[in-house]
């Protein structure tokens, strides 16, 4: 037991992203609870007073919650149509924005799927490293308030990920859903001069859902309806017109946002489907040489998509210089965040944090991504070392992996903000324990 | 329509007698006293019956062996859910974890221990006006930087990007480790100590920080980062130049000391050009450094005396060595090692060393043996392949390591070769004495006085890395038979001796 450093005090590990709430024990391998961190809700009209006790679904009886009337969380929670539903995530740009729904979230994740008492374990949440004081002090306000929990500890996602990858000093690339973050890790600790991060997932997720929508020579802008609309479709031949039937019924109850968000997930099977990055930089020859591939949507219609499925990917790494022209704010490339890291980091440390570079994340997934980055980084430093986890699971939630490891060793035991010193220090403690 | 057995029976003509063997009919049992055998099935003894009393016996149930007790004995481990107190804690925090059931009293918790604190230096307001005054820097923060190196246990990138002194200059890393251990040193050097003035002197050096050097030093490191393509691209046509001429010369050398051999019985005492694979340039020149050095030693042996002085470049180097006094004095203060240039000696741009890291020249085994010399170390759990801190030291150590590998494995294989050489001519010597039992004294003799002289090893001080008596023997004696008749391949086996005496004393020296 002492052998490899591991005490497991049945802790819990919960990790929120802009995608998925994660949560688990720690040191298992894969979190036991993945919900979607969208969660549908039906707003509360400003002057009635909705009766609260609802049996079937989650609902949320505290003052600052009661802007919904009912809440829908979990895998049935957005993904199933509603009339009247709306769509809300409480992440922007990495960060809670909105924490009322994180009690519900956080309660279904552990209570609903892993069948447990909160206030009775640890629990681990893990942060951005641009995470506020503000913010991580709200969250262990939930967590010794709300929850009761014994212990907590909030700790990096750049850290967590190093760790997951087995190392105390790397230079971390985390690819999410919203976010595309470098954070150069020393010793387990952040450099937090060398972080540097840009909303780029969104702008590859806008490129790809303007190709989609937007009439070409060969095609007519493609209708992204969710399944969820369509009662029925027929078998079509590529690149023909579609032929289905909409359920009217519904049509009536959807809300903008619910729309908005079931493209949005069509858009991102797409994205995972068949898009993907040349790994060599972009070629026009090299791009039409690849097959194109078949894809059908929600509605029946299906077509081929040949070099276009590569322009997209190319977005995580140069930007068109129309584009920059016309929209000087553009999020920067994976190129640019990691010569920015770099740049604010060390000369001494830049040599190491090559020769350990992980990546993570979601979005690192896309495909013949892991190959261009290395493509290109051994192009300026030639000792580059990339450490990409080939288990799409361990690759995609590398933060609460780390968290994992972390919160089952025996070392880590002594960090834990305890309920007595939270009722002690108050809000203070969590600065000064959680570095 | 059911025909029964016996309607067929009739209407074929067969007598009614032996009933038994229709199936329709009830089937009469066995005679109760055969019991069915253990270890066979009841349906194959229904089938064959008791007329196989040897297979029976043969599928009799065999007796298993006692299943082995590997507990020793004692009762199942139990484990229990238990409550425990972390005495790195402060407070009183409860965490439940499974634990051994055991009667011992409950002990400390096992991973408090991993809990240490580095010491830190605290002073007084009456030292830091005496001792600690800084034109630089005011008492507020001095002491905000002390308590952070705390906060961070003096992990300096860490305390570099955390360090935000409200209303303070922009410092860099140097300034702060340069503060930081100046008041260490300050603080040790004045007060009271108890010790002997030699730990006082250790500990103070433990503080030393140069941060001029240590500024030169990033300079350094940032310009070779900033090297263009081009510049990169001429470094490597450089090395690949000198990579050629050093081939030359090697062969140059091999050709001469064999043809010095063949006409005049002499070793030239030429210094030897290290081999390698062309990979490590750093490495190699180091090598030739002491290579140089060993055959200077050398060449005060009688055997050199009456070598042709040939003039020759390669010999050079040793005179061009920069050794005054001074300069190694200086060198010594600053910690500046000197390479040699490589030993081609010959003066074009060649001979140019570009800077490099360390730990990116890393030695590498020869090629050709590499593979058996990562079995031998991974024999002895060793990887050659990484270092975690590179310096000078324990890179020589690496490459001694590597060195006394490969003259082992190279003794190794001459020690198969020779044993092997000695079993054919014992066989043969067998055979002789056989056929001409009185004839071929002399060649008897000599036969046997060569296989013998495999027991006595002349030397016996290289024992590195269980490096096993009799291969070094086997050496040895190769070696001293080599003295007796000259041949080629004997300058290969005694530059791998030399080069591992080398590299032993370099070891011991550290
Ligand atoms: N196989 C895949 N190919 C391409 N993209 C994928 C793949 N699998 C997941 N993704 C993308 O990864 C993203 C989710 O990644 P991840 O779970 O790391 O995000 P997150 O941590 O929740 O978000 P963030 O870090 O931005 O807060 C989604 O946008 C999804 O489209
Ligand atoms: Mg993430």
């Amino acid at each position: 037991m002492v052998n490899y450093g591991g005490d497991e005090v049945s802790a819990l590990v919960v990790d929120i992203g802009s995608s998925s709430v994660r949560a688990g024990y720690a040191g298992d391998d894969t979190p036991k609870a993945i919900i979607p961190t969208s969660y549908g809700y039906i707003p509360k009209l400003p002057d009635t007073d909705v009766d609260m006790s609802d049996s079937t679904q989650e609902n949320a009886p505290q003052a600052e919650n009661s802007r919904f009337a009912k809440i829908f969380v979990g895998q049935n929670g957005p993904s199933v149509w509603r009339s009247g539903m709306e769509i809300g995530n409480p992440i922007v740009e990495g960060l809670i924005h909105d924490f009322a729904p994180i009690k519900p979230l956080i309660d279904h994740a552990l209570s609903k799927v892993m069948l447990i008492n909160p206030s009775e374990h640890p629990i681990l949440v893990t942060e951005p490293t641009w995470n506020t004081p503000a913010n991580r002090e709200r969250m262990a306000e939930i967590m010794f308030e709300e929850f009761n929990v014994p212990a907590f500890y909030i700790a990096n996602t750049g850290v967590l990920n190093a760790f997951a990858a087995g190392k105390g000093s790397a230079l971390v690339i985390d690819i999410g859903q919203s976010m595309a973050s470098v954070t150069p890790v020393v010793d387990g600790f952040v450099l937090r001069k060398g972080l540097s991060y840009s909303p780029l997932p969104k702008l590859v997720h806008a490129h790809a859902r303007h190709l989609l929508t937007s009439p070409t020579q060969i095609r007519r802008g493609i209708d992204l309806l969710p399944h969820q609309l369509i009662a029925s479709k027929a078998v079509v031949d590529a690149n023909a017109l579609p032929q289905f039937t909409i359920r009217e019924d519904r049509i009536a109850g959807t809300t903008q946002k619910w729309r908005n968000w079931a493209e949005t997930r069509e858009v991102d099977e797409w994205l995972q489907t068949i898009a993907g990055v040349l790994d060599q930089g972009w070629n026009d020859q090299q791009a039409a040489s690849k097959p194109s591939r078949q894809y059908e949507f929600p509605t029946g219609y299906n077509t081929f998509f040949g070099a276009e499925r590569f322009l997209v990917g190319e977005q995580y790494f140069t930007h068109n210089p129309q584009l920059v022209a016309s929209n000087p704010n553009l999020p920067k490339t994976l190129p640019a965040l990691i010569t920015e890291a770099l740049r604010a980091c060390d000369p001494e440390l830049r040599q190491v944090l090559m020769g350990n570079v992980v990546l993570t994340g979601g979005g690192s997934l896309f495909s013949g991504l892991a190959d261009r980055l290395s493509a290109e980084l051994t192009r300026t430093f030639p000792h580059t070392k990339i450490h990409a986890p080939g288990n799409p699971i361990e690759r995609r939630y590398g933060g609460w992996l780390g968290g994992s490891i972390l919160a089952s060793l025996g070392t880590f035991h002594q960090l834990w903000i305890s309920r007595e010193e939270w009722q002690e220090h108050g809000k203070a403690i969590v600065g000064q324990r959680c570095k | 329509m059911a025909i029964s057995a016996a309607d067929v029976r009739s209407a074929l003509s067969i007598p009614e007698g032996n009933a038994t063997a229709g199936p329709s009919q009830p089937k009469k049992h066995l005679p109760q006293n055969a019991r069915k055998p253990d270890g066979i099935s009841r349906e194959l003894y229904s089938l064959i019956g008791p007329s196989a009393p040897s297979l029976a016996a043969q599928l009799a149930k065999p007796r298993l062996k006692q299943k082995p007790n590997f507990g020793g004995g004692t009762a199942k481990t139990r484990w229990e859910l238990r409550p425990f107190k972390n005495g790195a804690r402060q407070d009183n925090l409860e965490l439940w974890h499974w634990e051994k059931v055991t009667s011992d009293p409950p002990t400390e918790y096992a991973f408090a221990k991993y809990n240490t604190q580095s010491t830190t230096y605290i002073y007084s307001q009456d030292e830091y006006t005496r001792f600690l005054d800084d034109k630089e820097w005011t008492k507020e923060e001095t002491d905000y930087l002390f308590s952070v190196v705390q906060d961070y246990d003096s992990r300096w990138y860490i305390i570099y990007d955390r360090y935000d002194f409200p209303g303070g200059p922009t410092r860099s890393l140097e300034d702060l480790k340069d503060r930081y251990y100046s008041v260490c040193r300050k603080l040790v050097r004045n007060r009271p100590w108890a010790g002997d003035e030699a730990s006082k002197a250790q500990l103070i050096s433990s503080f030393q920080f140069d941060k001029e050097r240590e500024m030169t030093r990033k300079k350094y490191i940032i310009s070779l980062e900033n090297r263009t393509p081009d510049q990169i691209a001429e470094e490597e046509a450089l090395y690949i130049e000198v990579k050629r001429l050093e081939h030359n010369e090697r062969k140059f050398k091999k050709e001469r000391e064999s043809l010095l051999r063949t006409l005049a019985g002499i070793d030239s005492g030429l210094p030897d050009i290290v081999e390698d694979d062309g990979t490590q340039m750093g490495i190699s020149n180091e090598k030739t450094t002491t290579k140089g050095a060993t055959t200077k030693k050398k060449g005060g042996q009688p055997t050199d005396v009456d070598s042709p002085a040939t003039p020759s470049v390669a010999s050079t180097p040793a005179l061009k060595r920069p050794s005054t006094t001074k300069n190694a004095v200086y060198d010594a203060t600053h910690c500046i090692i000197r390479t040699e240039p490589p030993t081609s000696g010959v003066a074009t741009k060649a001979a140019h060393q570009p800077a490099y890291l360390r730990s990116f020249k890393l030695p590498t085994p020869k090629a050709a043996i590499a593979p058996k010399i990562t079995q031998a170390l991974a024999e002895l759990g060793i990887s050659h392949s990484r270092l975690v801190m590179p310096t000078r030291e324990n890179t020589a150590q690496l490459e001694a390591l590597l060195d006394a590998t490969t003259a082992l494995i190279e003794t190794k294989r001459v020690m198969d070769k020779v044993e092997y050489d000695i079993q054919v001519l014992k066989n043969r010597l067998g055979m002789r004495e056989a056929s001409q039992a009185a004839t071929d004294v002399e060649m008897k003799q000599e036969n046997t006085g060569d296989a013998e002289g495999s027991n006595f090893g002349e030397t016996g001080g290289e024992n590195e890395d269980g490096e096993d008596g009799r291969a070094q023997s086997v050496m040895s004696a190769r070696s001293a038979r080599n003295r007796k008749h000259p041949r080629r391949s004997v300058s290969v086996s005694s530059v791998d001796t030399a080069s591992t005496r080398a590299g032993v004393k370099r070891q011991k020296k550290n």
